[in-house]
């Protein structure tokens, strides 16, 4: 008999050392595991009685993670900034919010595609407006929340309704340094033509020495770490630029099977071999990284940049004033692109009701304390009472209150092509596409090609 | 053994119908869709409670099989999960809609025939092929050049051996890193060139290699070093009293004793050159440019298992980037077996 | 014979060693040196040792450290499990089944045996796409995550790494005496006690290669944890974590740099306590494979 009792006890331990591997997925039930797998060991018979011991230990568990949510992070840059945002959320609301940050080079959006596999979909994640239909009948409808009514930035979905949570509000145009250009002489209001811009250049570049500028633009087209700046943002200002806001007619012609206005094509075409012609041919165009772009432009050695306000977070980044001009590729273009270019959107699946919460309360003061005065963005949210101590700020502003502002109609395109167009910009860069009318013709191939796959 | 097999029989029974209880209640927790979290437990206790009662079960003649039963099973059970199933499920998905999640209709041919429509895949194709030939002759020249200096007499050799081996030690990921900034930051200082080899897609093929040959010379220089140490030192000395060359020496006599090892490297070459991924996401994640077959492509150095990865991962067509990776196998196969023929013929022959 | 030439060709061939041992250590020596400085002393001068001082290293080892995406102690501790449990699992379950396969001469064993070689030339990205799928239904259906977490991969390892372990033991077990056996059974050994006390001790040195080669594998591989763990998930392998830390818009090197030497040292400190046991180890692999 006692033999039986030891080797019992044996396959408890066995089953024991077992479940302790099991446990170490990081998870903190090894603990009830192991009382509970004793409990089995010892009293196979009663199991009934360990079932309940069981079961209680698993309701009590499952009520205090029922708060806790996942949010999926794409800005890597606010990732210290949205952990404060959580932990100031726990100390407010007794709830947790876990945040995980994927970014940069890595897209978030692919990764979320590997995590949908995995079945490991967090609560709140964030998409761009074209990411919507990879998640169709996924996304919880959010109308009707209290924050929809402080905001016009809000991502709304024919199939699914509200499903976006604009948590920032971004521009992009050419990024200017005001210093550098009054030296130079040149007044950036009056870019709003390619002739005005060819002659702002030329008076710039003939300065360069003088002021101790390396180049015109920090603009960089290298293309397997930087393909969403060309591919996405430089490429929308071809769809957007000198449009209104609502106005989707070269967005509607992309999606319309990969068509191009092709007249329109080259004059932007024209204008980004401007950009080439005056960018920093040996360092940075073709092999460059963001970090060498936005820190050339922030020591003032560029006088424009081909990045939006996030490259500029804080008024100590700079000692110079900072705008934006228009990508005025055609006379009269005078507007930047403004707007949410991504959203947060819970998960159906997930947990909608503590995701609604955090909504909620993410437009509120506290949290927008954070998000405007340390993350640096640029709240969505009308009764917002804190001045974005972005540099950028007041010259979104001024684009946004004059109604000069286009939308982010870039991220509508067809998923991953910028992947794909990035390659056009670089080769032009590097001068293996020759002329305006090349890039066209390369661009419209690739842009065909992609829609037709 | 020395258990009174009547103890012996009611443990194993005991055991056998614990264990038995405890699988079809933890399967049955899963068919009633409890979300209950020690059904895991359960399972394993279960599973641990059979495996006990077969192993205590009292028979003399049958405990042989039982152990290899038992012996086998844990092994075989993870291969099968694994690899056998998601091997013939892979095969299967292949001729369907397949998205990852579900299947939604069989589509027979569909996927094939719209691979080969793709300029971008046939590319990838071509490139790997080129980059294999280009690497099974580099590769097995430079290590066998290696492998020559490193049973030599100079002094050393120990340290120059395992110097030569240490990049093979390296994970692809972490070195395709280390490169591209030595691409981008080192040898554009050194040469003074204008851009980094990463940016022209010529060039950044070439980067490629060259890193992959840095990689793996070593290794394939350590085989063929154990293949030259077994020619007999007599044979070595016959043929210097007979007076030949060093060069003589090398092309009549030590070639042809080390051809088993010259078909090891050619196909340990072949198979990894095949299969390469790691450096190939990390130096230049398949940019590049290319004008060929009429059409502008923007694969330019993507070889086929990222091409693969991409398909299903990144473009989120796993139905199409699981027939290419069907086809990925059929290619590998036939090498192989092809390879082995051909070297198996010609040892003979020798 | 003569000696004059002798000396003069060896002097040469050992320039020729040294110069190629300093190109396939220059890397090495970059990934050093530049942990030492900061981004822009790199970008001036990556190859110099201008600015470097060792307060920087700290630095940007701390950095590297304590970043969220790397969370290098964690990783590592990940890293050396996932390693550690894949390896110590494969040479005990691979033994046992290479045991039996080659003590048994029957059709069972032999389909058995050559269904594990015909499967080393299947490349992983076959099963790539319907193993996660797999490991996704199995692990909702036994209730063990197999996604995500230790034991999954860990069992993931022992069927990819199963096939080659098997072939190179039987390999090795076929050459021991089957009398070692029969004289153990006849002393009143059972089958189980006759492979634990007789067998298992002689396979020590053949387990030691399968080790190598698999550790080397397993350590250094970044498509199956990147697949099955993800970048961002609970469980990270140093691989991943230097792709997911490389991935985000930081592009300093000297942080990339501090990373991937934190990466490859334990590597290296390995090798050099065990180079020889490495060395043949992966020659014997080779030859054997």
């Amino acid at each position: 008999m006692k033999k039986k009792v030891l080797s019992i006890l044996l396959a408890g331990t066995m089953a024991l050392s077992m479940t302790a591997c099991g446990g170490s997925t990081g998870t903190t039930d090894t603990a009830a595991d192991t009382a509970e797998s004793t409990e089995t060991a010892t009293e196979s018979t009663e199991a009934a009685e360990s079932t309940e011991a069981a079961e209680s230990t698993e309701a009590a568990e499952s009520t205090a993670s029922a708060g806790a949510i996942r949010l999926l992070n794409g800005k890597p840059e606010i990732n210290d900034q949205l952990k404060e945002l959580a932990e100031l959320y726990k100390t407010e609301t007794g709830n947790e919010v876990v945040i995980e940050t994927i970014g940069g080079d890595t897209s978030a959006g692919d990764e979320l595609k590997k995590m949908y596999q995995a079945d490991n979909m967090p609560d709140i994640f964030v998409i761009e407006a074209n990411q919507a239909a990879t998640w169709d009948g996924m996304l919880a409808d959010l109308a009707g929340e209290e924050w929809t009514d402080k905001t016009g930035f809000e991502l709304v979905n024919d199939s699914m309704g509200t499903i976006g949570f604009p948590y920032t509000v971004e521009a992009t145009a050419l990024g200017y340094n005001a210093d550098i250009l009054s030296q130079a002489g040149v007044d950036p209001s009056t870019l709003t033509s390619p002739d005005a811009w060819k002659a702002a250049c030329e008076a710039i570049d003939a300065k360069k020495d003088e002021l101790g500028l390396t180049a015109v633009f920090a603009w960089c087209a290298e293309p397997t770490n930087l393909g969403w700046s060309s591919g996405t943002h430089v490429f929308g200002q071809y769809l957007d630029a000198g449009l209104k806001a609502d106005d989707t007619t070269y967005i509607d012609l992309l999606n319309d099977g990969g068509q191009i206005d092709e007249a329109r094509m080259k004059d932007f075409a024209e204008f980004v071999g401007m950009m080439n012609q005056y960018a920093d041919k040996d360092h940075l165009l073709v092999d460059g990284t963001y970090d060498e772009q936005v820190a050339g432009f922030k020591e003032g050695k560029f006088a424009f940049i081909t990045q939006g306000n996030w490259c500029v977070t804080s008024p100590d980044d700079v000692s110079f004033e900072v705008g934006f001009a228009p990508y005025a590729f055609e006379d009269g273009i005078n507007t930047i692109i403004a707007g949410p270019p991504s959203y947060w959107v819970a998960y159906k699946d997930g947990n909608v009701d503590a995701s609604k919460a955090f909504f909620n309360w993410c437009a509120g003061d506290s949290a927008q304390n954070i998000l405007v005065n340390k993350a640096g963005l640029v709240s969505p949210f009308d009764d917002c009472q804190y001045e974005a101590t972005n540099p950028f700020y007041k010259s979104m502003k001024s684009y946004i209150d004059a109604g000069n502002y286009s939308g982010w109609h870039t991220m509508l395109k067809k998923d991953g092509l910028q992947n794909e167009t990035c390659q056009v910009f670089a080769d032009y860069a590097k001068g293996s596409i020759a002329d305006a009318d090349e890039f066209v013709e390369k661009i419209s191939s690739v842009i065909k090609g992609y829609y037709a796959e | 053994m020395k258990t009174p097999s009547s103890t012996k029989g009611a443990l194993s029974i005991l055991c056998l119908i614990a264990g038995l209880g405890l699988l079809i209640w933890s399967l049955a927790l899963d068919f009633t869709k409890s979300e209950a979290s020690f059904r895991g437990t359960t399972l394993i206790l279960g599973i641990v409670g059979i495996v006990l009662g077969l192993y205590f079960f009292p028979t003399l003649k049958h405990h042989r099989t039982i152990i290899n039963i038992l012996f086998l099973f844990p092994l075989l059970f993870a291969f099968l999960v694994t690899v056998i199933i998601p091997l013939f499920l892979g095969i299967g998905y292949s001729f369907t809609d397949w998205d990852g999640i579900r299947v939604r209709n069989s589509v027979g041919l569909t996927n094939y025939t719209s691979m080969f429509t793709q300029p971008s895949f046939l590319w990838s194709i071509f490139l790997t092929f080129l980059f294999v030939v280009c690497n099974m002759i580099m590769v097995n020249l430079v290590a066998f050049l290696l492998a020559l200096l490193c049973t030599s007499k100079i002094k050393g050799l120990g340290f120059f051996r395992a110097a030569y081996f240490l990049p093979n030690l390296i994970g692809g990921i972490v070195l395709g890193y280390i490169w591209q900034f030595i691409f981008s930051n080192v040898v554009t200082k050194l040469f003074n060139t204008q851009y980094s080899m990463i940016a022209d897609t010529g060039t950044a093929f070439l980067a490629v290699i060259i890193v992959y040959i840095w990689q793996y010379a070593g290794y394939i220089m350590l085989i063929y070093i154990t293949g030259l140490n077994t020619i007999p030192g007599d044979v070595l000395e016959a043929s210097a009293i007979d007076g030949a060359g060093p060069m003589q020496t090398l092309f009549e006599i030590k070639i042809p004793m080390i051809a088993p090892t010259i078909t090891i490297c050619t196909f340990l070459t072949l198979t990894s050159a095949f299969k390469q991924f790691d450096v190939n996401l990390a130096l230049t994640n398949g940019k590049g440019s290319v004008d060929i077959f009429g059409n502008y492509l923007t694969n330019g150095t993507e070889m086929l298992a990222l091409n693969i990865y991409n398909t299903a991962v990144i473009k989120n067509n796993y139905a199409l980037g699981q027939a290419k990776a069907v086809l990925f196998f059929i290619i590998l196969a036939c090498v192989s077996i092809l390879q082995v023929r051909i070297s198996n013929k010609k040892e003979v022959e020798l | 014979m003569h000696t004059k030439e002798k000396t003069s060709s060896v002097v040469i061939r050992l320039i020729i060693a040294i110069i190629i041992a300093a190109y396939v250590l220059f890397p090495f020596f970059l990934v050093v040196i530049n942990s030492f400085k900061d981004s822009n002393e790199i970008t001036a001068n990556p190859i110099g040792l201008n600015g470097a001082s060792f307060s920087k290293l700290v630095r940007n080892l701390d950095e590297v450290i304590n970043n969220s995406s790397f969370t290098f102690w964690q990783t590592f501790g990940y890293s050396a499990l996932i390693t550690v449990l894949s390896l110590g699992l494969l040479a005990l379950f691979g033994a046992m089944a290479a045991w039996v396969i080659c003590r048994n001469k029957t059709v069972w064993s032999n389909v058995i045996y050559f269904t594990f070689i015909a499967s080393m030339i299947i490349p992983f990205q076959v099963v790539m796409l319907p193993l996660i799928s797999t490991f996704r239904d199995v692990g909702k259906f036994i209730g063990i995550p197999m996604l995500k977490s230790v034991p999954g991969i860990v069992f993931a390892y022992l069927g990819f790494g199963g096939a080659m372990t098997v072939f190179i033991l039987v390999g090795f077990i076929k050459g021991i005496p089957f009398d070692l056996e029969e004289a153990a059974s006849i002393d009143g050994c059972s089958p189980e006690q006759v492979f634990f006390k007789v067998i298992f001790p002689l396979l020590t040195p053949v387990i030691t290669t399968v080790t190598i080669l698999n550790g080397m594998w397993i350590w250094n591989d970044y498509l199956l944890p990147s697949m099955m763990l993800g970048q961002n998930g609970p469980v990270k392998t140093l691989p991943v974590a230097v792709q997911a830390f490389v991935g985000s818009y930081v592009k300093q090197w000297n942080l990339i740099l501090a990373a991937a030497l934190l990466a490859i040292l334990p590597m290296i400190i390995l090798f050099l306590i065990a180079q020889k046991q490495i060395m043949e180890g992966m020659i014997e692999g080779a030859v054997k494979g």
